[in-house]
């Protein structure tokens, strides 16, 4: 069994000044409802572990009991980044096998989380082909600095999957080396493991500005296809 | 089909011929839910469709719907002693026809308790019981595409619900969940005697038509017809 780790940063801006932040809404439904949901309806996930951004603890509870999450779930305050929110999940994983996902990407559906469980790998990360060019950069003196041949690059999304000792080595060997990733499928490779990927899909986006959630709206409502499949 | 279906205004009318439409179909649920106030109709009907379902075991219950507290109570017995509900079809219906000048408020509240409220918390309470539904059939009426003289209160009941329906229906798309809205016209139910007393209600939509209908939209094909409220008419 699994447990899935879901990295909720879910704030987004304040939408004026003196007014509190909002929970990022996509089709007016909270964005951590869909993974929630999603989740939810996957077997082999039986327990998820919910990182929740400094002061809305009660807020992330009342929606996961609002929408009667039959998943046992624990709540887990976010770190400072979100290589320490990881880090600090990870020790309320009760698994020796851990998915990773964010809400920030509301298009996940139960199958991916199904598929992704069912790769007979242990560590394995949904990714994507980069369908444009990409320059390496002394950003700096901006210029560039010589070519990478995209054939060898992939683009990094969640859900991830990954053995429970070899990401907490992974963690323990970052904090030695005292770095810092922004992903855990690069991080647990540096460290040392075999990480594989899989391909996913580019409807699979991370909503993080204003743009992105009128693209996901659109992607959800989209009633030719069941996103929920 | 091992599916328990909840139909409100099972007693008469629409509700009832869904039930038995259902019941007699090629895939019977294994249970069906009748909700209705208590009347010797119903006691006629519960006896009728004892006496012909095989399948389909008949569970039923007396409320009325325009005691919350009361339909509260009802869905939390419901899912725990039934399980999850498939299929829900939000029949019940009332109304009292009168002109602006006559329209008593608290008849009004009664109005939207039945036809809107009462359609509401049975999917938010099942919601919250962790109820998964496979479809929601909502009941509104073309009275609440068009108002009409001296139906003011049934005709923004009406109109309600067909906003709710188109609501439901994105909102409950996470969970696959298909939400469908039909407005009958003229049918020859109670309720509409109640609208139109001097008709004679051999000459318009029979309950059976309007059941019919929500047969097929539950058939697979339904989903082909289900994306916006439905208008069922003469």
């Amino acid at each position: 069994m699994y447990s899935l780790l879901l990295l909720n940063g879910g704030i987004g801006a304040r939408v004026a000044a003196g007014q509190p932040k909002q929970l990022i809404k996509v089709r007016g439904i909270p964005i951590l409802v869909y993974s929630l949901v999603a989740a939810d309806a996957v077997e082999s996930i039986d327990q998820i572990v919910l990182n929740y951004p400094d002061g809305w603890h009660d807020t992330v509870r009342q929606i996961v009991s609002d929408y009667a999450i039959k998943t046992p779930v624990v709540y887990v305050p976010a770190g400072a980044s979100r290589h320490d929110s990881v880090a600090a999940m990870l020790s309320s994983a009760s698994n020796d096998h851990v998915v990773i996902h964010e809400t920030a990407r509301p298009l996940v559906r139960t199958g991916d989380f199904a598929r992704l469980v069912a790769d007979p790998n242990a560590n394995v990360s949904f990714m994507l082909d980069i369908p444009f060019t990409v320059a390496p950069v002394d950003s700096e003196q901006k210029v560039v600095t010589g070519y990478l041949e995209r054939s060898g690059l992939r683009n990094v999304q969640l859900p991830q999957k990954f053995a429970k000792a070899d990401l907490e080595q992974a963690h323990g060997y970052a904090r030695e080396q005292g770095r810092t990733f922004t992903e855990d499928a690069t991080l647990v490779a540096v460290a040392g493991h075999t990480v594989h990927f899989i391909d996913g899909d580019d409807r699979n986006i991370k909503v993080t500005t204003p743009t992105d959630v009128r693209l996901a709206t659109y992607l959800l409502t989209d009633h030719e296809e069941d996103w929920n499949e | 089909m091992s599916k328990t279906l909840l139909v409100t205004g099972a007693s008469k009318g629409i509700g009832l011929e869904t039930v038995r439409r259902f019941v007699a179909g090629d895939d019977p649920p294994a249970k069906a839910i009748l909700v209705a106030r208590p009347s010797a109709e119903y006691s006629e009907a519960l006896k009728e469709l004892a006496s012909v379902s095989s399948s389909t075991e008949i569970v039923s219950y007396e409320l009325d719907l325009a005691d919350r507290d009361a339909v509260l109570d009802l869905v939390r017995t419901i899912a725990s002693d039934h399980g999850n509900v498939d299929l829900l079809v939000n029949n019940a219906g009332y109304t009292k026809p009168v002109p602006i000048q006559q329209i008593d408020f608290a008849d009004f509240e009664r109005t939207m308790a039945v036809n809107v409220y009462a359609p509401f918390t049975f999917v938010q309470e099942l919601l919250h019981q962790g109820n998964h539904f496979e479809l929601i059939v909502n009941i509104a009426s073309t009275a609440g595409i068009n108002g009409r003289s001296g139906w003011l209160t049934y005709s923004a009941s009406k109109a309600a619900v067909i906003n709710m329906s188109e609501v439901m229906r994105e909102e409950l798309a996470i969970y696959g969940t298909r939400v469908v809205c039909i407005s009958p016209g003229r049918t020859a139910t109670a309720l509409r005697r109640v609208l139109a007393p001097d008709e004679d209600p051999s000459t318009i939509m029979q309950p059976g038509d309007v059941a019919t209908v929500i047969e097929m939209l539950a058939s697979p094909v339904g989903r082909f017809v289900d994306s916006a409220n439905l208008v069922v008419r003469q």
